[in-house]
């Protein structure tokens, strides 16, 4: 039994990405209320977000979702300034047939070359502020011994940075040296 | 009171093979082809338990609503269609494998109470007997790589279901949920509401190593779950009679009725629930803990399945509310709030 991932949680796709109550911020998530049996959508930003929180009394359902794709599409700069349409046509992937338009509308890649094509995109888009977006998990046991280096000095770069943040330079710089020699092991590494 | 956090837990990792397009995007005898070679796979020795492979192309309309209910397929795998794709169960159920959903596979784990912690240890070790066969769409930076890109890192998403009827009831669920969305997770209510049961989990991409989502979502839900036993609390200090009323008027309903809905159902036994843990209520046979499992039972296709002719027992039957009724009745005979 899984909460049923309805395209409602996007419902706001092709529409307005700005909040519905003070109309200039961003919204960055979609409440869904059912009061006395009424269903509404609201898109809100964060501040806005609190205050209707803290406003609903006798409020009887509520969802909150981030909407991913509505995040992709306001990440884009070409929704705001619209690009020679020629330029945007040539952004494909050449083993999938995936558009930029394609992704921009169902939030969904073809194949794994799609996030070399459009890393600009996606980089963009998953710009998150606090939360690291390297990846520090699970990693294939039979991938690539380069794959693991890199995935080893992205978890030793995050710990640097916390160590920084704590004032624990000691512990900081035998955390930098280990970087520099993974470094040069991953220069001298052929794969 | 009961002393589990969460009321169920559920763990899905979506994996892709690098060498074949995405679902959506690969050619139908690609696909087909990946299913083979995956069957194959299940079939052989390497794993402790047994895959019981279905055949979804034979499988009703109440066999799939029936792994749905029993946490075993994701609603959106059942409701899809297309060439290739492809169902198996492990063991008796302590996992799954949908195949060629919207990715290749994804790994499904459910349980009823706290599980979250034992369920990755399972899917952890599958994931990585599937890797022995299966060359892994991965990239050091963004991690397993996934058709949503938002989706792409850990591939991980984790399901915390609670019970939280007192804070739905007295409008606090909102604050709760923009609290938890403010911490990256999502909340949605598993069955439209009924009962106050909600549904937790992650809702973006976080580069996070997995047992520190899993933590995550653990403090948050227990925030969320900490917060509902106190407003409980408050409402039998400042509201006892109503309190008393609300959890006796379910026990009578729930005592007799002949024709019962399946959201009905489940507000009657949260309530009784409730009792339950405020020490309100005596319902003999049934625990705080035994609630959810009750639940289960007396879901549409459960009913079908396990009380009616399967072959030609349909969702819409009228008979099956006349069931639940029955079942509720016996469930909760003797059962009184404590004067």
């Amino acid at each position: 039994m899984y909460i049923d991932e309805s395209p409602d949680w996007n419902i706001e796709n092709d529409g307005s990405v700005v909040c519905d109550l003070c109309g200039t911020e961003p919204a960055t998530m979609h409440l869904l209320r059912v009061v006395d049996g009424v269903v509404s959508h609201t898109h809100l930003c964060p501040g806005c977000a609190e205050s209707v929180a803290e406003e609903n009394e006798g409020l009887a359902l509520v969802l909150a979702v981030p909407s991913v794709l509505r995040h992709l599409g306001r990440s884009a700069p070409a929704d705001e300034t619209p690009p020679d349409p020629p330029e945007r046509e040539e952004r494909f992937c050449g083993v999938c047939g995936t558009t930029l338009t394609d992704l921009r509308e169902s939030g969904m890649v073809g194949c794994i070359n799609c996030y070399q094509v459009f890393i600009d995109y996606l980089q963009t888009s998953f710009e998150t502020e606090g939360e690291p977006v390297e990846h520090l998990g699970k990693m294939p046991l039979r991938g690539p011994e380069s794959d693991a280096l890199k995935h080893e000095m992205m978890r030793l770069q995050r710990m640097l940075r916390e160590l920084v943040e704590c004032e624990r330079f000691e512990e900081a710089a035998g955390v930098r040296d280990r970087l520099t020699e993974l470094g040069q092991r991953l220069d001298g590494d052929p794969s | 009171m009961s002393a589990a956090v969460l009321t169920a837990s559920a763990l899905g990792l979506s994996r892709n093979e690098a060498d074949r397009r995405f679902p959506h995007a690969e050619d139908p005898a690609a696909l087909v082809e990946l299913r083979q070679e995956i069957f194959d796979t299940l079939k052989g020795g390497m794993w402790d338990r047994a895959w019981r492979v279905h055949d979804l192309e034979a499988m009703s309309e109440v066999e799939s609503t029936y792994l749905v209910e029993r946490g075993l397929m994701t609603p959106a795998f059942a409701e899809a269609t297309g060439e290739g794709r492809g169902f198996a169960v492990y063991g008796a159920g302590e996992a799954s494998l949908e195949i060629n959903g919207v990715d290749h596979v994804r790994l499904l784990g459910f349980r009823p109470g706290d599980g979250l912690a034992a369920l990755w240890t399972l899917l952890n070790l599958l994931d990585d007997r599937l890797e022995t066969v299966l060359t892994y769409a991965f990239d050091p930076r963004w991690g397993y790589l996934t058709t949503n890109p938002g989706r792409a890192g850990s591939g991980m998403r984790v399901y915390a279901t609670l019970h939280v009827p007192a804070l739905m009831l007295t409008g606090r669920l909102a604050g709760a949920a923009v609290g938890a969305l403010g911490q990256g997770l999502s909340m949605a209510p598993l069955w439209g509401g009924a009962g106050g049961i909600i549904q937790v989990s992650n809702a973006g991409r976080v580069g996070r190593p997995e047992k520190e989502i899993l933590q995550h979502v653990e403090d948050i839900s227990r925030g969320i779950v900490e917060k509902e036993r106190s407003v409980r609390k408050m409402l039998l200090r400042e509201s006892a009679v109503q309190t008393r009323d609300h959890i006796g008027r379910a026990l009578g309903v729930a005592q007799h009725s002949w024709s019962m809905s399946f959201p009905e159902a489940v507000t009657l036994v949260s309530a009784g629930q409730v009792g339950l843990e405020l020490g309100l209520a005596d319902i003999p046979g049934m625990t705080a803990t035994s609630a959810f499992g009750l639940i289960s039972r007396l879901q549409p296709a459960h009913i079908v399945m396990e009380h009616m002719d399967v072959k030609t027992g349909c969702l819409e039957s009228p008979e099956i509310d006349e069931i639940r009724a029955r079942l509720l009745r016996e469930e909760f005979a003797g059962a009184h709030v404590r004067s």
